[in-house]
């Protein structure tokens, strides 16, 4: 099964733009105390990320036949957000209110999730033929 | 009168049951017969089904695609009338093997003769 798609890229250039403007953001108005915003950001952030998955990985599958439960989204996002944010850490980005004991617990957890996705996923292999599921093969 | 209702109920039900999973007999049917374009698809399985097999245009591309992600058909692009080129759609090598095994397993059985006088085809 082809695994990277160019949905799956674009959907990675994307993501790698939005993380750029919500670290960005985020130190700037943690700088500024402006923590409401901080959080309005967040949300900002975790919608856009939300719709555009929802809409290439929703078209990837109808055009492609290909079922992989969304893992490469998965795994895509936890790449992309985990590098940048390591890197506005060493790069001396962030802003004092920031730490980066935040972003570890977060692809420890994440991470854990990712494994569970990811043996979700190996189950459901099983139930395909070259990433098709074989209920909707012949129906 | 009512019971006549009741036993069409019943058999049109069953009938589109039986209908649904013979779409991709009647794609395949019409493949083995020569190369073609989804409209001739289309007007094959209308006219050799004798009008009970009707089939969107969406649901033959729709399954077109999926057969060609899955080697089991292929394309090539030919002229069409008038407009932009046609996308002429055949059997794999695949699709025919697996063509011909579904049909001796699942279609030669009917010709039983005790099936036959059962189903009073004689």
């Amino acid at each position: 099964m082809k695994f990277i798609t160019k949905n799956l890229i674009a959907y990675a250039l994307l993501l790698l733009v939005y993380t750029l403007i919500f670290r960005y953001t985020l130190s700037n108005v943690l700088e500024s105390e402006k923590f409401i915003l901080a959080m309005v950001s967040g949300v900002v952030y975790g919608v856009l990320i939300f719709i555009t998955a929802w809409i290439l990985g929703k078209a990837h599958t109808i055009k492609k036949f290909v079922f992989d439960a969304g893992l490469g989204f998965n795994v895509t996002t936890y790449i992309i957000w985990g590098l940048v944010s390591e890197l506005w850490f060493i790069l001396g980005f962030n802003s004092k209110y920031e730490n980066i004991r935040s972003v570890h617990y977060a692809l420890i957890i994440w991470g854990v999730f990712l494994i569970i996705h990811f043996l979700i996923y190996w189950r459901l292999r099983s139930r395909t033929i070259k990433g098709v599921l074989k209920s909707e093969i012949f129906d | 009168m009512k019971n006549d209702v009741y036993k069409n109920e019943l058999l049109t039900t069953w009938e589109d049951t039986y209908k649904k999973g013979q779409l991709t007999l009647w794609i395949f049917l019409a493949l083995k017969d020569g190369p073609k374009y989804v409209n001739e698809i289309r007007d094959f399985i209308l006219e050799y089904s004798e009008g009970t097999i009707s089939c969107e245009e969406q649901s033959l591309y729709r399954a077109l695609r999926k057969f060609k992600h899955l080697k089991i058909v292929e394309f090539s692009s030919g002229k069409g009338n008038k407009g932009p080129d046609r996308k002429y759609y055949e059997l794999t090598e695949i699709g025919i093997e697996i063509l011909s095994a579904f049909i001796s397993r699942n279609i030669k059985l009917f010709f039983n003769q005790k099936l036959i006088e059962l189903m009073n085809l004689k």
